[in-house]
């Protein structure tokens, strides 16, 4: 078996058209791998900037996968919610991506959106908040009954994370 | 005299494998009075003068005991020893508050009874005193003020950092499970502050302690002095203050008040050294626990890999939609399918075209963004022919479609484009740039914008070489286009393939790991040999166990009956080969 280590960060969020946001995240992988230690998924606090339009997390992630094949690769989804005054949550984005592949530190951006609803629903939405959610959010990560959904796009979540493979040259596999 | 003091009383810090409780220190303290300069002067005069002066002498002599004016203690790390003061004040109930000092009193009551107390001046107080926390620590310092003025404050770092309680503080819960209640503390205590804001270690601390009091007067507060500081970590750091002499001069303790005596300071550490039959030891256990920890780890992980059969090239693709950016019209979705060319295949349970969701633009500097994120992942095999090895093989593409659909449900072609899969495995962000067909003329473009639709490509691979295509000269002349959007992709490439085994152990620098795909044919006829040999070896062990477990159970079948048929006992041997040789091919 091959072992991967990723370690980084999710270092923060911008883009979003408020800023008092946390971020609910989960790392996704195939059945042929195994999670030997780390935490796969997690929340971040509620960050309100300051200055600028960046919130900033710096949430880190420590993982340490075996695997006995390279199908169903890790992959990061992201929920970005808003917290407001009043202690209220509103989802504000899903975002995903993939680990990357390639040993090294990698500086990923993820872009997230959010569903839309009928135009009642976001006539509501610009008023009292709230809106619409992903019932299963399976459709984050296969991506195939995506055609169905209409979308808005949000903000980017920044990623940091550092790669570390081993014995994958072993088994023939370049990445 | 005066030039035979120690005066360097900084701290020495330590670090040893070994556990705390092995330390021992040895102190000695040493009166220095005129007297008893005197007195050994006067007894160097005696040895040399035996008879004058006798009287004189004796009553000297008798003043000034030697058990008074000097004491010497081993000590242990944490080890109690009460002062005068201690023993009178825990030697009543009423005055023990805590349970330490109802332990206290207890042991005061048996040192007591014991009618013996070892040390005299020399006392210690260990890390759950309740004087070790709040005994300021500059004692030893104020002989040696580095300030010529007198009245030199300590700053205001040095007075927090002065009072912290080296104590169980800042002990972190090492399970990554986060208390859930108490995260922030909102009303922060003075101590809190003082102990969160400064550097501070959780260390234990121990005092060692000397009554310098006059002789016959002693169990006075106020004439302790501290003579030594040791403090540990978890981690095997000692810090004692001051460092132990190693054979150099005493340290000058100077005790307050009017009659200004001065004591001499030694010292020393005693700890028993290690033998080296025992260094060998712990040394072979710990390295017995690595190997052991290593071979838990491993079998954690495993040994078995998907492998593929040699000559085949595994691809794989994690990809993302990331965006599309500056296109017409809102409401953007696109559509993509991938192309294999000859040689390749893919799983039939993989579909290889998909559409995203559809996502409304939202603006990004000047250009209208739309945010998709959409995933997929590709996986196909490459086969190489033997014949047209050294041939570069074809890759698959991509081919996609950029629509957009307003809220009176018109489609409009926004725009189209191809993405050569990377040969070279790693992570790729690659931006495309795209083109839709345009008709010429008002009408079109007057349909376009009331019903929507626009002349659409009836074959999408004319994004790329037409599949039809046949001959030397691609042309698309008569063909117009308008520049539309560009389109994100970031894609992560895995190449596998058996050969690249190989050319990793090898360490071959290989510019294309591609190229090498059929070329270590040699290398692997060898191993396929060794590897169809390590099979058949492993099949015939497999048979001759099955056998002989077979035999076993025959014979023990046959002994069950004959030993019910015949109850004389006249069990027999079968005449069984005793390693049966098989040849299994």
């Amino acid at each position: 078996m091959a072992e991967l280590h990723v370690i980084g960060q999710i270092v923060g969020a911008s883009g979003f058209p408020q800023n008092s946001l946390f971020c609910k995240w989960g790392v996704h992988t195939g059945g042929a791998w195994r999670l030997l230690s780390g935490l796969k998924e997690g929340q971040t606090q509620v960050d309100v900037p300051q200055t600028g339009d960046m919130a900033f997390w710096s949430h880190p992630i420590d993982l340490h996968y075996a695997t006995k094949g390279i199908q169903g690769w890790p992959k990061v989804h992201l929920q970005v919610w808003h917290q407001d005054s009043f202690g209220r949550c509103q989802l504000f984005g899903y975002g995903y991506c993939h680990v990357p592949s390639s040993p090294g530190h990698h500086r990923v951006r993820c872009v997230t959106w959010r569903p839309l609803g009928s135009w009642q629903e976001q006539l509501a939405q610009t008023f009292v908040g709230g809106g619409a959610q992903l019932r299963s959010p399976e459709l984050v990560y296969s991506g195939a009954d995506r055609y169905r959904l209409h979308t808005e796009a949000m903000g980017t979540v920044e990623l940091e994370l550092g790669v570390i493979m081993r014995h994958f040259d072993k088994y023939g596999v370049e990445s | 005299m005066a030039d035979s003091w120690n005066t360097d009383t900084g701290e020495a810090v330590y670090r040893s494998w070994d556990a705390v409780k092995n330390l021992r220190v040895k102190v000695r303290i040493e009166r220095v009075t005129s007297s008893a300069v005197l007195s050994q002067h006067l007894k160097q005069e005696v040895l040399s003068q035996q008879d004058r002066g006798s009287i004189e002498l004796e009553s000297l002599t008798l003043q000034c005991q030697t058990g008074d004016n000097e004491e010497e203690l081993e000590l242990g790390w944490q080890e109690k020893l009460f002062s005068e003061y201690e023993m009178e004040l825990f030697k009543n109930k009423a005055a023990c508050l805590t349970p330490l000092d109802q332990q206290y009193h207890g042991e005061v009551k048996a040192l007591r009874r014991a009618k013996g107390r070892q040390n005299q001046r020399l006392f210690t107080h260990t890390d759950h005193d309740r004087y070790t926390s709040c005994l300021p620590l500059h004692q030893m310092q104020n002989s040696s003020d580095i300030l010529t003025t007198t009245k030199s404050g300590p700053t205001s770092l040095a007075e927090r950092m002065a009072t912290i309680r080296h104590r169980w503080q800042n002990r972190r819960t090492k399970d990554s499970s986060i208390p859930k209640s108490k995260i922030i503390n909102w009303e922060p205590s003075e101590e809190f502050v003082k102990n969160s804001h400064v550097v501070s270690k959780a260390m234990q601390t121990m005092h060692i302690m000397g009554d310098l009091g006059p002789p016959g007067r002693l169990g006075h507060k106020e004439n302790e002095y501290l003579l030594c500081t040791i403090k540990t970590d978890g981690s095997g750091t000692v810090v004692i203050k001051p460092d132990f002499n190693k054979g150099r001069e005493p340290y000058r303790i100077v005790t307050e008040g009017e009659k200004r005596e001065v004591w001499r300071l030694t010292v020393e550490n005693i700890s028993t050294a290690m033998k080296p039959e025992e260094k060998e030891w712990e040394q072979n256990t710990y390295k017995n626990m690595y190997v052991r920890h290593k071979d838990y780890l491993n079998s954690l992980v495993g040994q078995d890999f998907e492998m593929l059969p040699l000559g085949i090239l595994h691809y794989f693709m994690n990809g993302e939609i990331v965006s599309a950016q500056g296109f017409e019209y809102d409401n953007l979705y696109i559509n993509f399918f991938m192309e294999l060319p000859n040689n390749w295949s893919s799983l039939p349970s993989q579909s290889l075209s998909r559409v995203t969701q559809t996502c409304q633009t939202k603006t990004q500097g000047k250009e209208n963004v739309a945010f998709f994120s959409h995933p997929f992942s590709f996986e196909a095999f490459y086969v190489s022919e033997k014949e047209s090895e050294k041939t570069v093989p074809q890759w698959p593409v991509l081919y996609f479609k950029v629509l957009s659909l307003d809220s009176w449900k018109r489609h409009r072609t926004e725009g189209c484009g191809y993405v050569l899969f990377p040969a070279i495995p790693g992570n790729h962000k690659v931006t495309c740039h795209t083109w839709r067909p345009l008709q010429m003329g008002k009408v079109s473009a007057l349909r376009r914008f009331f019903i929507g639709g626009s002349p659409e490509l009836e074959d999408h691979s004319y994004v790329r070489i037409p599949g039809t295509f046949k001959g030397e000269r691609l042309s698309r002349i008569g063909f117009p286009t308008e520049t539309t959007g560009s389109v994100t992709f970031n894609l992560n490439c895995i190449q596998q393939a058996t050969s690249f085994v190989d050319a990793a152990l090898s360490k071959e620098s290989r510019q294309k790991g591609f190229c090498q795909l059929g070329e270590c044919c040699q290398q692997r006829a060898v191993s396929t040999i060794l590897e169809a040999f390590h099979r058949a070896r492993r099949k015939m062990q497999a048979a001759r166990e099955s056998f002989h477990k077979e035999l076993n159970n025959t014979t023990s079948q046959l002994q069950r009956s004959t030993m019910k048929k015949s109850r004389q006992g006249s069990n027999y041997n079968l005449p069984f080969p005793s390693n049966p040789t098989l040849t299994i091919l």
